[in-house]
């Protein structure tokens, strides 16, 4: 990727662009309310931020520490997003292109209603892996980040540490193909600032194929050493928009299907069914990696499902709300070539 | 096999899997019936579980089963285009193809796990292929990964 | 003179000859993260680390723990208690607000007439070897929670760090026992002590994350029902990150394992958390904390008002794990802020009228 600009002028570019549209939304009367993101207290964090009166539009923030995906506060809405009185109210969403993807995969799941929301567009750049600068920077604490050119540049007491942007974005963001909000036609009023029309997404799936291509006892391997950490707080689940079931399965206990402890067989069976429970549905936002208070990399396990979903069923999730996701779907000629035949 | 060949055979040879065969009501148990009934030979191995559809097999079924200790789960329904309800295996299908490719991408024997067709009619199809299925799981071997550290 | 001088050099030292009276568990690097685990070689402890992602109560109180084990003979069920709670367990490098942690543990397992036998004997032979703080992360508030970063309370053994070397201090018999065995400690100087008590005074004035928690205790008794919580729960996603990541956290599950094959099983116990639908779950399908506020304001009336008119002390060490993992940035500052804002808001009203 080529910037013309730095990454700072880009960030300011279109957090003033986003400041504008959201103002003209708010003074027009054509939203209510407002989510988006504001300035985080810690250095690598940023704050959902609920605003309906226009002189807060100054809070709202864009850089590249913008993880959560926004559409988790409207399935189900979040308090403020409904009057008693009127109902529903009309949400402006500041959305990047997964929120984006998200909102309109949801509505393809009736969780949605697209006609009681705004897409705010973002031309997003991508965010930053916090998790693995912090992990790099180690046993130190860090003060200040901030974004210089194609860097980000870590300081703290007694040392300062710049990071390619490039290669410290999140993974799902280095693999993005949609990074502006996708256009749905059937909704030509959805849609304000920067949104784009994708015909078919072409993705090779280079990065997973390094893995793809290790022996099953060394997949095992990594995959219990990336998970080994893990203290089952679900963080993953609260954090994806598309995890919105009132009860869980890890949660259900009657029956209790399967174990709650952090034993490996527990925890690796938790992210195996969520896994299953995401093909067709993850639209690459990468929160669950994001959010994880251990660090684990869940993105290496969503991208395998997109390549699945993409090469087997040709489906992009969230472009489309009248397409049905792939698992609720079937066809004649689907794949069979797993299924077990007499020689 | 004779006396002295049974007690030649080593542990691993000895060794026979245990599996769980979640089947159609109206195809695969009846194919498995005919199987029976024609005096068809297939491995005892596999323990029957009668489900209304292969559509109803959801993939807590077949993880719960392997957490369980069973050393492989079968599957079976109708052919498509034959199902009770239509399109109940054309679903399922979908379905088994993520959970076959999600547990070789995690280093888990995707082998564990599988899937066919067989009709009410097709007795002879259901030992072959069951008689496939357990040959498979049992170069496998054991069910160890899912096993808890007691 | 009491004080002894460690040379960080000596710590394999240390754990050579103490490794086979003890569990020896300290500070380690997984996967990135700094956890106490017990450790098999002296080269996996981590000296340099500001604090760890896990408290150490992952020690006393593990995340998943069994109480007992059973088997069958025959028809009858043989239960087979745990042998391993005698061991003596020696737990290093442990920050002051951890160590200050175990003694509200201790203030819960062994609260009224039901004491938690098996977290009590662990903590009874647990000995623990504190550390000071040199550098208070900003998300630090102990000294808001009447702790100190030099806090040496339910240490047995007290560790300055004066750069290459550890002045050690012995607070109870416990840490005398452990003392005596090192002989090869040498004796500190007077300019050694003098120098701890600078640090620790350094890094007193050091702290800018400062509550008056009084304050807060009283507002909160009284608004309990105050729209704020509705405003504090707005951006909580409902994650468990801040409670399981705390050190004063003890809510449990049990849940018992049944090995019908092998004709055996296990109670066991696992962390639970007040961020979960299911916590308060009752068996008729009534939850009386049914949404994301009332778990939300649960965690924070635990900590800062149940806890005090409870055992008379608050029920935070001040450690900042929940600031800085809350992955929202939903944090305790901000959250306190809001609490405070209310009282304030009311005594603008009353200098109005």
């Amino acid at each position: 990727m080529v910037m013309i600009v730095g990454l700072e002028e880009e960030n300011k570019e279109i957090e003033s662009n986003m400041r504008e549209l959201a103002r003209g939304l708010l003074k027009e009367k054509k939203v209510d309310v407002i989510i988006g993101y504001k300035k985080g207290t810690l250095p690598m964090m940023s704050q959902p931020i609920i605003i309906d009166k226009e002189e807060d539009v100054d809070k709202l923030l864009w850089n590249n520490t913008c993880y959560v995906n926004l559409a988790k506060y409207l399935v189900p809405r979040v308090a403020k997003f409904v009057d008693p009185e009127k109902g529903n109210l009309k949400v402006g969403v500041v959305a990047k292109g997964c929120v984006g993807r998200a909102l309109i995969h949801l509505a393809s799941e009736n969780r949605i209603n697209l006609d009681e929301i705004t897409i705010i567009g973002i031309p997003c750049n991508g965010v930053i892996n916090r998790q693995r600068i912090e992990m790099e920077i180690g046993e130190k604490e860090i003060l200040e980040v901030t974004a210089s050119g194609n860097n980000i540049v870590v300081k703290g007491k007694n040392f300062e540490k710049e990071f390619p942007f490039d290669e410290y974005m999140n993974e799902l963001c280095k693999q993005c193909k949609i990074r502006s909000p996708p256009l749905v036609s059937k909704f030509p009023d959805l849609h304000v600032g920067a949104c784009e029309e994708y015909a078919s997404i072409v993705d090779e799936f280079d990065d997973i194929a390094e893995f793809e291509a290790k022996s099953p006892e060394e997949k095992w391997a990594y995959i219990q050493d990336a998970l080994s950490v893990c203290t089952r707080c679900y963080a993953c689940r609260e954090a994806c928009p598309m995890c919105y079931c009132n009860l869980c399965f890890v949660d259900q206990n009657k029956p209790i299907w399967f174990g709650k402890t952090t034993d490996m067989p527990d925890i690796i069976v938790y992210h195996l069914i969520r896994a299953m429970h995401m093909a067709g549905r993850c639209v690459a936002c990468g929160a669950c990696s994001l959010v994880c208070p251990m660090g684990i990399d869940l993105n290496f396990i969503n991208r395998k499902l997109e390549k699945i979903v993409k090469q087997r069923f040709d489906f992009t999730s969230g472009l489309d709300p009248d397409t049905l996701p792939p698992m609720t779907d079937f066809k004649m000629e689907d794949a069979e070539e797993f299924m077990l035949e007499e020689d | 096999m004779t006396e002295q060949a049974i007690e030649k055979q080593t542990e691993s040879e000895k060794w026979e899997p245990k599996i769980i065969a979640f089947l159609c009501n109206w195809c695969s148990y009846a194919g498995a019936d005919l199987a029976g009934v024609s005096r068809i030979q297939y491995p005892p191995n596999i323990r029957i579980v009668r489900v209304p559809c292969s559509g109803r097999i959801n993939a807590y079924f077949i993880i719960k089963s392997l957490t369980d200790g069973w050393d492989g789960v079968v599957v079976s329904g109708c052919h498509p285009g034959d199902c009770h309800y239509i399109s109940g295996n054309l679903v399922a299908r979908r379905r088994f193809a993520i959970l076959k490719e999600l547990l070789e991408f995690f280093g888990i024997e995707p082998g564990r796990v599988n899937f066919m067709w067989a009709s009410a009619a097709e007795g002879e199809r259901f030992a072959v292929l069951i008689r496939k299925a357990t040959e498979i799981v049992k170069k496998l071997g054991p069910n160890k990964k899912f096993e808890k550290k007691w | 003179m009491d004080e002894k001088l460690l040379k960080k050099s000596d710590i394999s030292k240390l754990f050579n000859e103490v490794k086979d009276e003890y569990n020896f568990y300290a500070p380690k690097k997984v996967r990135g993260n700094i956890s106490f685990e017990l450790i098999s070689d002296a080269k996996e402890i981590e000296l340099d680390y500001l604090n760890s992602k896990v408290p150490p109560k992952d020690v006393l109180f593990p995340q998943k723990e069994t109480i007992f084990e059973y088997h069958y003979e025959g028809k009858d069920v043989i239960i087979d208690e745990r042998k391993d709670l005698e061991d003596k367990l020696l737990i290093f490098g442990v920050r002051p607000c951890d160590a200050y942690s175990f003694k509200l543990l201790e203030d819960f397992f062994a609260f009224g007439e039901f004491q938690d036998d098996v977290f009590l004997k662990k903590r009874e032979n647990a000995t623990i070897i504190g550390i000071g703080c040199n550098e208070p992360r900003q998300s630090c508030f102990c000294t808001s929670v009447g702790g100190h970063p030099y806090q040496k309370e339910s240490t047995d053994v007290f560790l300055s760090d004066l750069g290459d070397y550890y002045l050690v201090e012995t607070i109870t018999e416990k840490g005398k026992d452990l003392v005596k065995k090192l002989s090869w400690l040498t004796d500190a100087k007077k300019g050694d002590v003098e120098k701890s008590k600078a640090l620790a005074k350094q890094a007193e004035e050091s702290f800018t994350t400062k509550f008056n928690f009084d304050l807060v205790t009283k507002v909160l008794d009284e608004n309990f029902e105050n729209p704020v919580w509705e405003e504090i729960a707005e951006s909580c996603i409902g994650c468990s990150s801040c409670t399981f990541l705390c050190p004063t956290c003890t809510c449990f599950d049990v849940i018992d394992e049944n090995d019908e094959y092998n004709h055996r099983g296990r109670r066991i116990r696992i962390w639970d958390t007040c961020q979960s639908c299911l916590y308060t779950l009752e068996t008729s399908g009534h939850n009386p904390r049914p949404e994301k506020i009332q778990r939300c304001r649960n965690r924070i009336m635990h900590k800062f008002s149940y806890y005090p008119s409870n055992y008379d002390r608050l029920g935070c060490v001040g450690c900042g794990r929940c600031i800085v993992a809350c992955p929202v940035n939903n944090e305790l500052r901000l959250i306190i802020d809001k609490i405070l804002e209310i009282e304030q808001k009311e005594e603008g009203e009353k200098a109005n009228a």
